[in-house]
């Protein structure tokens, strides 16, 4: 061999082994069940070679469940609206308007997001980055599924199938908990204050549903499950309860409907079953479902004739 | 008479009123909650004469705290667009003169994004923050326009047309810039920005009337003052009229009627430079003529475009702001065909 | 009565004089024709006087200064027909000439049946008659140009400036318009202050003439004291013969044979 490809060739080992030596020490029980894969719902499936230690999640309910299932530690950024768990490494990257190389200048071995905007995914396969896409989860089980894709996903399999598990059944028992009077409540989630609502074919609500709710906005036309409704059809329909998903965005509360036109004639307010959420926890599709569960549940308790 | 063409006969004030005036009722009577129209009909007929009413107490809560509020506004912020539109439409003696033009919208979205963005829990103010600073905001805008346009020759049109046009891009880029600093803020001020009525009561009626009944009688009377201006600067001067002097007047109603239509309802667009062109195909030129109309013709049509609003897909609504657009711009078309021997 | 006195008048824009030390004076009823070459002040001196520009020296209206007049005063006394007016499209005859009315109407009034009368009349004297319930686009440029002068009529004023009213006339509607214009004088004793940029109407229907070069006085007088060939080569740069007519009146003729060289 002539002596400059003998130092070049010296160069990339050197190199080579100068990026090895920054990988952690990884353990045998980590790397067990990899290469592994994804199948990725509606998109093509995602072949992971080892586990992945330097994730970047752009999606908030996606953050909530890496941490969920025990993934905390393989991840190292998590996008400006990933506020929980507050252990979560908070960056400036934005989900909304990603880009490519503010996410890649975090070395990530896997980025996981709720969309392909603006060309993300090709943009970091681009750079050898693999993207996986979890969109926003149309019903429960789709919620569950990408639960245990994230498991697959990190090697946390066991952690995420107990996740799994312990939520279904949690779900159950507050279900069976929970009064349902034979004539179903009727109830109003509200977005934002001026009227844009949620029915009943969108993940919250079928999480209603469980609890055997009817929800005012299903007779209002709309294709994409999110309509704007009217005050006065809303007043006229009269819910027995309100959910207000609005709170934190918006200042909205059980005082500020009272003080709305026309509003104190509705039964929900009547009654004080005003109920304030957190925006964010009726909004995502992670882990803490059972939280917005829970607190569905304390209303119906509390609106339910002879309940309190 | 030969001048009728361009007169605000009687006829066609009382011809415009009683249109309004069953537009009004109308309305009034059919909404997104299905009361049914002649139960409707009975309770106005009820207050009037003492009668009972066949609606209970919530059905008259509906009818008297959100639906016919939200008709009053839809007619008032029609009014004042469409009014404020040919006001501007006479002082830059341009057809395309809208009443946005001078940096209105742009500071009524700038005042409500920092409201969003800065506010403290303001529930228990009077008005709400949003509409307060919508509404110094659009004045802000247009006395800086109107500042930057003058120190250039004179008050100029063509000078205060650019400085309009300098001032709303400038004002929109710090709304940006405030929007960025909390980015939650978007989903609010995009929803207020797209323009609507939805939350309307009395208190929105009450709050721009003191605003919108002067600025109303000041266009009023200003109108043979618009029509000498259109005769040009030098012209007007000769006649005995001060044109910068009348500008300054007329915008400063036009803009503050702007202002208080946009603090309750957004900003909605296409009645401020729709309906003038219309009343001007229908009635004729002189602003005599088109500003009144104008006034009567605005709240006809905004009061109409809320109605399709609410009912056509009941119980949930169609933002305001594209029903304007599509009633407005066909029929446009349609006047402007049926007249087209008779443009030029 | 009305005269106008003018007394080292200088008008101009943007601090720069575009014309200076004008004097002129021009008895009740007269008539004084304002000429001279492009760009030598006419317009900006119709201006001044019409108190649309500030002026230097002294203009004085009907005895008294012109700067002591009110906007409403002078609006009153003088009427002012610009060289390219602008026509409101879509306005009848009749509302354009109503708009003349505007001086004399309270700020709250509507006009009256004399306005109303005044109008007819200045639409009759201008034989515009037929054309009063027309939109004003569709008028010819000769109409247009009557239109104009029966505005500036139905104002009543005392002090009538033109300039240049016979822009884009054919010979016969100029003719027709300075004949009226002087009958209109002699009917209503009206001062008229007017340019004019044909030299031969002008030398036949001005009482003086006041030439303006470079914006100074350069001749004033009769017009056939100022008019003649050496005055016109000088500030037009044009070869002419000034003629008589058979009615002997001057006509200044352009001539060709002083400045083709013959050939060789």
């Amino acid at each position: 061999m002539s002596r400059l490809a003998l130092s070049i060739l010296l160069l990339f080992t050197l190199v080579g082994c100068a990026g090895r030596e920054t990988a952690p020490a990884a353990t045998s029980s980590a790397t067990a069940g990899f290469p592994v894969r994804v199948d990725v719902p509606g998109g093509q499936p995602l072949t992971l070679d080892r586990r992945p230690d330097h994730i970047v999640s752009l999606s908030p309910s996606s953050t909530e469940t890496l941490f969920a299932i025990g993934a905390g530690a393989q991840v190292v950024a998590v996008d400006d609206q990933s506020d929980y768990p507050p252990a979560a490494p908070h960056t400036a990257l934005s989900g909304l308007t990603p880009n490519v190389e503010a996410i890649a200048a975090y070395k990530p071995d896997l980025v996981v997001a709720s969309a392909d905007t603006s060309g993300l995914v090709a943009g970091l396969g681009k750079l050898g980055i693999k993207t996986l896409v979890l969109p926003s989860a149309q019903t429960l089980d789709d919620a569950y599924a990408q639960m245990t894709t994230l498991g697959k996903a990190t090697g946390q399999t066991p952690a995420a199938d107990k996740l799994v598990a312990g939520l279904k059944s949690d779900l159950a028992a507050l279900v069976a908990a929970t009064p349902r009077p034979a004539t179903p409540l009727t109830y109003y989630h509200e977005l934002s204050q001026d009227y844009y609502s949620a029915n009943s074919r969108t993940f919250v609500g079928q999480v209603y549903g469980l609890f055997g709710l009817v929800n005012v906005a299903d007779t209002a036309p709309s294709s994409s499950g999110y309509p704007q409704l009217s005050a006065e059809a809303l007043v006229k329909a009269d819910p027995k309860l309100i959910f207000l998903a609005d709170t934190q965005c918006c200042r909205q509360d059980a005082a500020a409907v009272a003080a709305r036109p026309g509003w104190s004639a509705i039964s929900a307010v009547k009654t004080g079953n005003v109920v304030g959420l957190d925006d964010d926890v009726a909004s995502r599709w992670g882990p803490r479902l059972l939280d917005f569960a829970k607190a569905v549940a304390a209303a119906v308790t509390k609106a339910a004739p002879g309940g309190h | 008479m030969a001048t009728d063409r361009n007169r605000l006969t009687p006829v066609r004030l009382g011809v415009s009123v009683l249109v309004l005036a069953v537009v009004l009722i109308a309305a009034i009577c059919v909404g997104a909650a299905d009361l049914g129209w002649s139960r409707v009909a009975a309770e106005l007929w009820a207050q009037l004469s003492g009668t009972t009413s066949p609606l209970d107490q919530r059905e008259a809560d509906i009818l008297w705290q959100l639906r016919v509020p939200r008709v009053v506004l839809a007619g008032l912020v029609g009014a004042a667009l469409a009014s404020a539109g040919a006001a501007y439409q006479g002082v830059f003696r341009n057809p395309l003169a809208d009443p946005y033009l001078l940096g209105a919208a742009a500071g009524a979205g700038l005042g409500a994004t920092v409201a969003v963005v800065f506010a403290p829990d303001a529930r228990t103010w009077i008005i709400g923050p949003i509409p307060l600073a919508a509404f110094f905001g659009a004045l802000l805008g247009v006395g800086l326009t109107w500042l930057l346009g003058r120190s250039a020759s004179g008050t100029g049109t063509a000078i205060l047309l650019l400085a309009g046009v300098a001032v709303a891009a400038f004002l929109t880029a710090v709304q940006t810039f405030v929007q960025q600093l909390d980015t939650n803020s978007i989903k609010q001020v995009y929803t207020w920005m797209l323009g609507g009525l939805n939350t309307s009561g009395w208190q929105d009626v009450l709050i721009t009337l003191p605003y919108l009944v002067p600025a109303g009688i000041v266009l009023c009377l200003c109108t043979r003052l618009l029509d000498v201006l259109a005769l040009g600067d030098d012209e007007a001067g000769s006649l005995g009229v001060r044109p910068g002097r009348v500008r300054l007047v007329v915008l400063g109603a036009a803009s503050l009627a702007t202002a208080a239509a946009v603090s309750v309802s957004g900003l909605i667009g296409f009645v401020g430079i729709v309906v003038p062109h219309v009343v001007r195909l229908l009635a004729g030129a002189s602003y005599r003529v088109v500003l009144p109309l104008s006034l009567i013709g605005g709240g006809i049509f905004l009061v109409i475009a809320d109605e399709i609003a609410r009912t056509v897909i009941a119980p949930a609504e169609l933002p305001l702001g594209v029903i304007t657009a599509f009633t407005g711009a066909p029929f446009f078309v349609l006047v402007l065909r049926r007249n087209r021997g008779k443009l030029r | 009565m009305t005269g106008l006195v003018l007394r080292g008048v200088g008008a101009g824009y943007a601090g720069a004089f575009a014309v200076r030390g004008v004097d002129g004076d021009v008895p009740a009823g007269g008539w004084l024709i304002v000429i001279g070459p492009n760009g030598a002040g006419k317009s900006t001196l119709l201006k001044a006087v019409a108190g649309l520009l500030p002026h230097d020296g002294e203009i004085r209206v009907g005895g008294g200064p012109l700067r002591d007049l009110s906007t409403r005063e002078r609006a009153r006394l003088i009427g002012y027909a610009p060289q390219v007016p602008q026509l409101p499209e879509g306005l009848s005859v009749t509302d354009y000439v109503l708009l003349g009315r505007t001086p004399h109407l309270g700020f709250l009034a509507r006009e009256s049946h004399r306005d109303l009368r005044l109008v007819t009349e200045a639409l009759d004297r201008l034989d515009l008659g037929a054309l009063a319930g027309r939109a004003l686009h569709t008028l010819s440029g000769g109409e247009r140009q009557r239109a104009v002068l029966a505005r500036v009529l139905a104002q009543q004023p005392r002090l009538l400036l033109l300039d240049e009213p016979t822009t884009g006339l054919d010979i016969g509607h100029a003719q027709g318009l300075l004949d009226l214009v002087d009958r209109l004088r002699q009917e209503d004793g009206t001062t008229v202050l007017a340019t004019v940029h044909d030299l031969t109407f002008a030398a036949q229907y001005a009482d003086r003439l006041l030439l303006l070069d470079g914006g100074k006085v350069a001749a004033s007088g009769t017009p056939s004291e100022v008019l003649n060939a050496g005055t016109v080569r000088e500030h037009y740069a044009a070869e002419v013969d000034v003629l008589a007519t058979r009615g002997a009146e001057i006509v200044v003729a352009p001539t060709r044979a002083g400045r083709i060289p013959p050939q060789a």
